[in-house]
């Protein structure tokens, strides 16, 4: 045994070791004699063996990556989580830990979300973290990525990012810019080894530590058999209130939002709703007649309104606002071009859509 | 004996006049074709001369030599059957030496020695510097269409030598329409009034009619892509003499049947299979480089279904031609120049699923979603000026509502911006180099003004910039306003180039 060495090291070899997933290293670190004795131990029957140095050289590539080691049992472990009945036995974070205290909303949903959930989530989550609560989600494309978005533009509370692959793996490569503006402000958790890749089985894995870590769980938008389903199903287990966003009801991306709501979930309006759930807002707290502060947009022509009641809430083709508003193909094009400038529409990928605020 | 006799060859859509020398000398008898015959051109030996022999002609027991001259030229095809027979003949005294003096010809030989049509014939007859042209009976019409040759036909090799010696009058061509070469079957006239509702899809086809911009149709299946695409050559005005002269020549090279009247005068309409290869999309593959679709478009459309399942190298060696109006093909034997200049539509669904819409309408994941739109790269959808969104109208509309306006009403409109163009020097406005949009297309205050946000917004780009007023020109041009292109065009212009492929997911 090479010393000098803290017991995380130990931990971290275990986790890393090939075939040991979650449950495995759970129950290899269950013995309560430390995670050196649980490493000895785990390589008394293991073909072939690891080389001697693997230890040494693991912890210092986790040293080099300023990755953090948190193992159940041992000081440094979040509080948050040591009495979680499905706690992750080794939780790697890159940030501060520390940062998890606090009061904490998950914010989830699919990533293949429509500009209304990402829009939702963007508000929520910057709203939520204006009040000081820690938004909690996965770095995922589309809703998990526009909550944490929206959670940095606030720029009070951390967000707390538990993603799925190794903290040295940025998946997905898209939110390369995200990922490292939370390792900087919040924290990025995994109980994923460096190196490893991003592999299918451990997402829904992941979801149960969102749940874990969130007082509030909060969806956006999901499909029925979306992934979100396994953060609910995990919050459920676990006692803790699911809100959920209400959204058309002929959306399918909405399907899972509307079916928690009427399973009797509370409905998640705006940031409003989720702060009276966590009490951080009186009830009572009449909302003003205005739920948003006045709009600054200038007020749209007569034909541009009629254009705009054209657009509607989902994304529309130019063609589809050209045959709801009745109108020719060139006043419909002026009009469009007119509140897409006054900030009432937006468009992408050749679709239109309302815009909630300026 | 020797004997000369001018005939022709194809290489790509060009004819290369040849000389077939027939020499015929006492020794071993034997036949042999020298200077560069292709397998089809080698095998001619064995047609030419079970052809004189089941035509009554006597066979020379002697020693056969057949030149195809120029000898460094390859020359391909069937077609030299009939004047390596002729030469022979004359060589073997069985013609009087000056029958054929002033005549060319051409055609592939039957064993029975009927003569039959070889594809090219145009722009190998067009090669001919001789006065008269024999050819098969059916080829009499594709070879009249130049108009400089005078064109004799013969149905047999007997009637064609009866008729060289001088014991029969020259057969009479055939009446035309009866017992002819296929003809292409005349296309049944798709009118732009079955088109109902689709407004922007509509005016979309008008547009791209009128300005030439290539045209790109998002949609779910069933949205009416192929039918907007389908309608298009209607709207289309008939070719000018040269351009049609062209189109008939690349036709008559591919082997195409050309149509009634023999010159393709209507816009050619070309919708390949997106299992097309490179090869047969841009032309080239056998030893005469074969024209491939892109130029069997030229003067017309080419349109291409289901944009994304087509290769992505096929789709971008397209984008050469797109942007020169020719293809260069050069093989290790030589390079060839085809015409290419075509008016690209093509229609594409919006991801794997099809029923894709905005963000988070489809079952498609992001990155199913982005693979998909990668399949078209960037610079090929750079090219097409008018990108637009078409979706399903609704039954009502369907069902019971109005018949769109004809194709002829806005072909009347198309034909009239088309004039305009040519007033500014241009074929169409989508030619218009971006030097001159100013002068020919000053922007009004209020559109400069906007388009100056979109290009601040970071929503537009310098080279969609140009496209964007070329394309708002050719409104301008249909509405008939005036030289200032206002702000309602430049806008429109903008709506009807969605970005479909260029956007990534944004989150």
């Amino acid at each position: 045994m090479t010393g000098g060495l803290p017991p995380e090291a130990y931990a971290a070899a275990l986790a890393a070791l090939p075939g040991v997933g979650p449950a495995e290293l759970g129950r290899l670190l269950a013995g309560g004699r430390g995670p050196g004795e649980a490493w000895r131990r785990a390589l008394a029957d293991r073909r072939p063996r690891p080389p001697d140095d693997v230890v040494a050289n693991g912890w210092a590539a986790l040293r080099a990556a300023g990755v953090g080691v948190s193992v159940v049992g041992l000081p440094g472990y979040p509080p948050a989580l040591v009495s979680d009945l499905e706690a992750p036995a080794v939780l790697f974070a890159k940030g501060d830990v520390a940062a998890i205290e606090g009061r904490r909303v998950a914010i989830v949903g699919t990533r293949n979300c429509s500009r209304y959930g990402r829009d939702v989530a963007f508000e929520l989550g910057r709203d939520l973290a204006a009040q000081g609560v820690r938004v909690v989600s996965g770095l995922a494309l589309g809703i998990d990525g526009a909550a944490h978005a929206g959670a940095l533009a606030a720029g009070v509370a951390p967000p707390v990012a538990v993603v799925g692959s190794g903290l040295d793996v940025v998946y997905p490569r898209r939110h390369d810019h995200l990922w490292r503006q939370i390792g900087e402000a919040g924290v990025l958790l995994s109980e994923a080894p460096l190196g490893a890749p991003p592999e299918a089985w451990r997402f829904p894995v992941r979801n149960r530590i969102l749940a874990a870590l969130a007082e509030v769980v909060v969806v956006v938008e999901s499909p029925h058999a979306g992934g979100s389903r396994y953060t609910v199903d995990a919050a459920m287990s676990r006692d803790r209130p699911i809100m959920a966003v209400p959204g058309p009801v002929r959306s399918r991306t909405s399907d899972l939002p509307n079916a928690l709501l009427s399973e009797g979930c509370h409905p998640a309006r705006d940031a409003l709703d989720v702060l009276v759930a966590l009490d951080l807002a009186p009830a009572a707290a009449g909302r003003p007649g205005a739920r948003t502060p006045a709009d600054t947009r200038p007020p749209p022509e007569p034909v541009e309104a009629a254009v705009l009641e054209a657009v509607g809430w989902q994304p529309a083709s130019f063609e589809q606002v050209v045959v709801a508003s009745g109108r020719p193909p060139a006043e419909v094009g002026l009009a469009l071009a007119h509140l897409e400038r006054d900030g009432w529409v937006a468009a992408s990928g050749g679709w239109w859509e309302r815009n909630g605020t300026g | 004996m020797i004997a000369t006799v001018p005939s022709a060859t194809l290489l790509g859509v060009e004819g290369r006049p040849v000389s077939i020398e027939a020499h015929v000398s006492n020794g071993l008898p034997g036949f042999t074709i020298v200077g560069l015959p292709d397998a089809a051109c080698r095998e001619s030996r064995d047609r030419v001369r079970a052809a004189l022999l089941s035509s009554g002609l006597p066979w020379p027991l002697k020693r056969v030599t057949v030149n195809l001259a120029p000898s460094g030229v390859r020359k391909g095809g069937p077609g030299l059957d009939l004047p390596i027979a002729v030469a022979l003949l004359v060589a073997a005294g069985e013609l009087p030496s000056t029958c054929a003096d002033g005549m060319a010809f051409l055609g592939e030989l039957g064993l029975d020695g009927s003569l039959r049509p070889v594809p090219g014939l145009v722009p190998m007859v067009a090669a001919m510097a001789a006065k008269t042209v024999v050819v098969p009976p059916p080829s009499v019409r594709e070879a009249a269409v130049l108009g400089r040759h005078e064109v004799r036909c013969a149905a047999t090799v007997r009637e064609l030598v009866d008729a060289l010696r001088g014991e029969e009058p020259w057969p009479d061509p055939p009446p035309p329409g009866s017992g002819e070469q296929a003809t292409a079957a005349t296309p049944i006239p798709l009118d732009l009034a079955d088109v109902r509702g689709q407004p922007v899809g509509r005016m979309a086809a008008e547009v791209c009619a009128a300005g030439g911009h290539h045209l790109l149709l998002v949609g779910p299946p069933g949205a009416g892509k192929t039918m907007l695409a389908r309608r298009l050559p209607a709207l289309l005005p008939p070719l000018p003499p040269e351009l049609a002269l062209e189109a008939t020549i690349v036709h008559s090279a591919a082997g195409v049947p050309l149509p009634a009247g023999g010159l393709v005068e209507r816009p050619p309409f070309r919708a390949p299979h997106h299992g097309a290869s490179a090869v047969a999309l841009v032309g080239g593959g056998s030893a005469w480089m074969r024209p491939g679709e892109i130029s069997l478009s030229h003067g017309g459309v080419l349109f291409l279904d289901e944009l994304g399942e087509f290769p992505g190298p096929v789709l971008d060696s397209l984008r050469q031609p797109l942007e020169e109006g020719v293809v260069r093909l050069s093989r290790a034997r030589g390079s060839v120049t085809l015409p290419a200049r075509f008016l690209l539509v093509a229609a594409t669904n919006p991801c794997p699923c099809g029923r894709g819409g905005g963000d988070g309408q489809c079952r498609c994941g992001p990155a199913a979603r982005s693979r998909y739109r990668r399949r078209l790269s960037a610079p090929l959808l750079d090219r097409f000026d008018l990108r637009v969104v078409v979706s399903r109208p609704d039954a009502a509309t369907l069902v019971g509502g109005e018949a769109g306006e004809p194709s002829t009403a806005v072909a009347a409109r198309v034909a009239d911006a088309r004039r305009q163009a040519a007033e500014r020097g241009v074929p169409c406005n989508a030619e218009l180099p971006p030097g001159r949009l100013d002068e020919v297309g000053p922007l009004a205050p209020a559109a400069a003004r906007l388009l100056e946000y979109k290009l601040r917004a970071g929503t537009l780009s310098g080279r969609g910039l140009h496209r964007v007023r070329r394309v708002a020109r050719t409104l301008a041009d249909l509405a008939g306003a005036g030289l200032v292109v206002s702000e309602e065009h430049v806008c429109l212009a903008l709506g009807l180039r969605g970005d479909p492929g260029l956007e990534e997911v944004a989150s």
